[in-house]
């Protein structure tokens, strides 16, 4: 079979592309990776290196001006172009600010049905919208509330719920947790691994925290300015980086991780 | 150097933080350590008067003896900046975008010391050199928007410890920071800390980066103090079930050779959520999210003393077990 994802020579700028390939301009430089059905991919590095332009171009959310997406053996722009519902549906993200994400005035019945209302033109039932809270351990009760009255861990399984109610193939979750409270980020990292392999999708999660990469992803790639800089099994990448940027990320997750020996 | 003694701080019916006491001796570094709504911001707030204008501040904070609460906002201007510095979260809007750099740093001097031009000037330069800010004369003519976050953050550092103070209270310095840029900003307070025995007050919701920086940790849930003790005590032996679950619920990277087994492996997790003001259980704040929470725990806790100044407030503690933080 082959991936679900294929990359190749990627390059993506915000506004007219009007320079040159390999110019510093590009926010995304010559990308190249796979991603395969089923698989968890980690995307790291530090702000401003293109992970979540990477996922959004990924999504057809943003639109490359040179290289090949191709997602499902065809490429991204076919997609967009004659079944642009049908890519949405089946590549869904979960946003790092929940409260951002969903819109102030609609209430939680009317945000978690939309996806299904806009994708699959239809109006989901009561039995579904209940059937998918309890998937990610809420209340139906809820329903009828709005978002300044929930909990931001809340909001954030609303989220979860709201993007797999069109069973996509692939779950993009940025940066999930770092809006949310330590101790409501163990919950809503275990809803992700527990959804992901109950519905066999294909999680690629970008993170600034490399202890939760190292436990969610199999695989990682490991991005600085626009590059990719390092690609490979998690566990390898981590335990024996290649190059010095990721040096430096390990060993500053190091320094603060709990894990490490005392001073 | 800093004591609080009773410390009540309320906004309306609410009291968000009841401290009982916690000191800060000359020159140690205390981190204070909670999640949102645990009153740890406004407890450091309190302590240079800065809270809210609509909250009711009580009890005893004394500064090298000399009572803060109650003085007028003219004695409080003179101790901020001056004995003691501040530094907060977001440095991009603690500076003034229309200043340049030498002024924003030079600001503090001039207000709190009696120097000369020439004189502002080179305690100026000699505090952008130890905040490691390289070329600090070109630096001098800069404006905030020209410098990166971390660069941003040691012009605050300098600012902040422009006049000598004996405390320097940080909150959050680096949370909106990158890993990388975070782990030198944080060497660099302790290093300032050891050369000008300057005491550091914390405060983070992140135990891994408190555990990093401080001596000692205070640990806050829901505007109470949960645990107080040596770093060491508090992450390795830690006795209050809050602090513990807080552990396994982040426990950061794993040594690399154990890195494959940890792949898939669920998180322990702390059930619930935070719950809003005025929505605490009686007794034992952390009582309904709590595994351990037996009957005795809807009564107020006791405080507990254990080795070192180990101190919690906890019916049914763990027993001084080394913690399974590694992992």
């Amino acid at each position: 079979m082959p991936p679900l994802v294929e990359v190749s020579g990627l390059h993506f700028r915000y506004g007219k592309a009007r320079v040159r390939e390999h110019d510093d301009a590009w926010t995304l430089r010559d990308l190249t990776l796979n991603i395969e059905d089923g698989s968890t991919l980690g995307v790291v590095g530090e702000s401003g290196s293109g992970k979540s332009t990477l996922v959004r171009v990924l999504c057809g959310l943003l639109h490359h001006q040179h290289g090949e997406v191709r997602f499902d053996g065809r490429d991204i722009r076919e997609w967009l172009s004659e079944s642009q519902a049908d890519l949405r549906r089946r590549n869904q993200i979960v946003f790092q600010s929940p409260r951002r994400s969903l819109d102030p005035r609609m209430s939680i019945r009317r945000a978690l049905g939309q996806p299904v209302r806009s994708l699959e033109r239809r109006v989901p039932s009561d039995t579904e919208l209940t059937e998918w809270l309890e998937r990610v351990g809420l209340d139906s009760e809820i329903l009828q509330r709005y978002p300044h009255q929930l909990s931001g861990g809340q909001l954030q399984r609303v989220g979860i719920a709201r993007a797999i109610s069109v069973r996509p193939s692939v779950l993009y979750a940025d940066e999930p947790v770092s809006a949310l409270d330590v101790s409501v980020q163990a919950q809503v990292l275990n809803l992700l691994m527990d959804v992901r392999s109950q519905f066999g999708l294909t999680l690629v999660m970008v993170s600034h925290d490399l202890g939760v990469v190292s436990r969610l992803c199999e695989e990682v790639i490991v991005m600085k300015d626009g590059l990719i800089v390092e690609a490979g099994r998690t566990s390898e990448i981590l335990a024996n980086p290649q190059t010095a940027y990721t040096e430096a990320l390990v060993t500053a997750a190091r320094t603060v991780s709990l894990a490490a020996p005392d001073r | 150097m800093l004591e609080i003694r009773d410390l009540s701080v309320s906004i309306g019916p609410h009291e968000i933080v009841h401290i009982d006491a916690l000191d800060l001796p000359t020159g140690r570094r205390v981190g204070l350590v909670g999640e949102s709504g645990s009153g740890k911001t406004m407890t450091a707030m309190s302590i240079v008067g800065l809270q809210p204008a609509d909250a009711k501040v009580t009890g005893s904070i004394t500064f090298e003896g000399s009572e803060l609460l109650g003085r007028s906002e003219t004695e409080m201007a003179k101790v901020r900046g001056g004995d003691i510095g501040l530094i907060l979260q977001d440095p991009a809007r603690a500076l003034d975008p229309m200043m340049r750099i030498g002024r924003q740093v030079s600001e503090a001097i001039r207000i709190h010391m009696n120097l000369s031009r020439k004189e502002v000037g080179e305690r100026v330069l000699s505090l952008l050199a130890q905040v490691q800010l390289p070329d600090p004369e070109q630096l001098l003519r800069r404006y905030p928007h020209q410098l990166s976050g971390g660069q941003q953050q040691r012009v605050l550092i300098a600012s902040a410890i422009a006049c000598d103070p004996k405390l320097l209270i940080a909150d959050e310095p680096t949370t909106a920071l990158d890993v990388t840029v975070q782990e030198g900003i944080l060497e660099l307070l302790v290093q300032l800390s050891d050369e000008r025995g300057m005491g550091i007050l914390f405060v983070s919701h992140d135990l891994g980066v408190v555990r990093f920086v401080c001596e000692e940790i205070a640990v806050l849930y829901g505007g109470r103090l949960v645990e107080v003790g040596p770093t060491t005590a508090v992450v390795r032996t830690s006795r209050h079930r809050y602090t513990e679950s807080l552990l396994a619920a982040n426990p950061g990277l794993a040594d690399s050779h154990e890195l494959e087994e940890y792949v898939g492996r669920r998180f322990d997790v702390i059930r619930g959520s935070v719950p809003a003001l005025g929505d605490f259980p009686t007794g034992c704040r952390f009582r309904d999210r709590c595994d351990f929470a037996s009957d005795a725990c809807s009564e107020p806790p006791p405080t507990m003393i254990g080795e070192h100044g180990h101190r919690f407030r906890c019916w049914n503690p763990a027993e001084g077990t080394v913690n399974a933080a590694a992992g």
